[in-house]
């Protein structure tokens, strides 16, 4: 049973919470270590975008769970595959 | 050839086959630790490590294992490399553990009960709470002697030796005074048994209407017998998982800890985000965040204590960063003649060739995926 991350951009209130706190992204952009938000696509695993969060990619995510810890409005959650 | 059958109840998974020999596995999913041993350990890649971050943060309710049983042999490797005991395996009814041919882990809690003077640090410090101290105090009279009287005459009732009183051994009986009873207490009362006979109500009596003599400090402690502390140490070895933490925290040597694996752990601390999924993980409370020694002064991102850790993986497991890595280099277990049970108990070893790919199933799946 293989989990995958899921958001619902429903849900969202674009507070990016989840970009910052999340340790993939912040290893690959120091301005999100930072707590500011990218400047470009560095291969973030989540982001927000137009005030909505995506899943750009998932390559290095480990389903930690620091970003659904983060999220305000459970807009983040896992998902069997 | 006759097929497995699996049975999951809440998030317990059971694996069995009846053939020529009955082979059962059970998954008890309350006693795992989620360090990925047995995924690590299975020679058909039958096991998957669930998300462990997202599993004991309580963001997903999800069984920490889950087993095909398409593709699990009923071997018992899992079983034998789980350090805490959370596969059971048996075969024909016997465990696993009691049939000589099959390695076993060595690992184990040797308390000395009998010089343990109930202090009660290790079931504080213990992550499992497997330690349990229980204490019975002598009576605090015993531990004292004196003597104490009030002048009844003499007092007025103003209440200060009750305030003050810090063994709260003294107590006024209020009263609302009325014309008939013009009084604010009725009497005043010495509890003897708590009483310590420490003077503090005399000097602060406005009318010197209470004598104390305590009789231990100028006559010595001839009258007092021994303070005598009953106890019990109970340890549940079903939930010790042989960290150390109560070997190293007893002050009386009580303990004696074997673990079952042998290493390093190692963190790179230019990696780590400190986003605390290992520090959540860790069944041993290796991990913790330092305080800062003073403003200003930064502290390391991520402090560990090898002293508690049994190089269980864990933390490895879940870290998104590859910030940590557990060098596993023994493997306290009985010897087997068995090669594939020889190269299977290796395979716990650390290998340069492995340490660049993540144990993780759930990363191997992915990776693989994309």
């Amino acid at each position: 049973m293989a989990y995958r991350l899921v958001v619902h951009p429903e849900l969202c209130h674009g507070c990016g919470n989840c970009v910052v706190a999340c340790p993939v992204n912040a290893s690959k952009s120091t301005e999100v270590a930072g707590g500011k938000g990218p400047q470009e696509d560095v291969g973030l695993s989540i982001i927000v975008e137009d005030g909505v969060v995506r899943i750009n990619q998932l390559k290095e995510c480990k389903n930690c769970a620091t970003c659904i810890k983060a999220c305000p409005v459970g807009a983040i959650g896992l998902e069997e595959v | 050839m006759v097929a497995n059958e699996k049975a999951t109840e809440n998030k317990n998974i059971s694996i069995k086959r009846e053939a020529a020999e009955k082979r059962e596995l059970c998954f008890e999913d309350e006693a795992c630790i989620g360090c990925g041993i047995c995924e690590q350990i299975c020679p058909v890649d039958a096991i998957e490590l669930g998300p462990m971050g997202a599993i004991v943060r309580g963001e997903l309710d999800a069984s920490k294992i889950n087993i095909d049983e398409s593709k699990c042999v009923l071997c018992g490797m899992c079983s034998v490399g789980c350090p805490v005991e959370a596969i059971d395996f048996t075969i024909d009814g016997k465990p696993i553990s009691e049939i000589e041919e099959y390695p076993r882990l060595i690992r184990s809690i040797s308390p000395e009960a009998e010089n343990c003077v109930y202090c009660g640090a290790c079931d504080i410090a213990c992550p499992q709470g497997a330690i349990r101290v229980m204490r019975e105090l002598p009576e605090r009279a015993k531990l004292v002697t004196g003597e104490i009287e009030v002048d009844k005459d003499a007092c007025i009732s103003c209440g200060m030796c009750e305030d003050m009183c810090p063994a709260d051994a003294i107590y006024l009986e209020e009263n609302i005074p009325t014309s008939s009873n013009p009084e604010i207490a009725t009497d005043i009362v010495i509890d003897k048994d708590k009483c310590v006979y420490c003077g503090i109500c005399k000097r602060i009596c406005p009318e010197d209407a209470i004598k104390v003599i305590c009789k231990a400090c100028p006559y010595g402690e001839y009258e007092i017998e021994e303070a005598e502390v009953k106890g019990d140490l109970v340890v549940d070895e079903d939930l010790c998982i042989n960290c150390g933490w109560c070997q190293e925290i007893c002050p009386k040597d009580v303990f004696e800890v074997e673990k079952p694996f042998e290493g390093e752990l190692i963190i790179n601390e230019d990696a780590c985000q400190g986003c605390e999924t290992c520090i959540d993980v860790c069944p041993c409370n290796v991990l913790s965040f330092p305080e800062s020694s003073e403003s200003g002064q930064i502290a390391s991102k991520i402090q560990k204590d090898e002293k508690y850790c049994i190089y269980c993986g864990a933390c490895q497991n879940v870290c998104a960063t590859n910030a940590i890595t557990v060098k596993r280099t023994g493997v306290n277990i009985t010897p087997t003649k068995s090669k594939a049970w020889k190269k299977a108990v290796d395979s716990l070893k650390f290998s340069d060739e492995k340490a660049g790919s993540s144990s993780s199933g759930a990363a191997k799946a992915k990776s693989e995926g994309k």
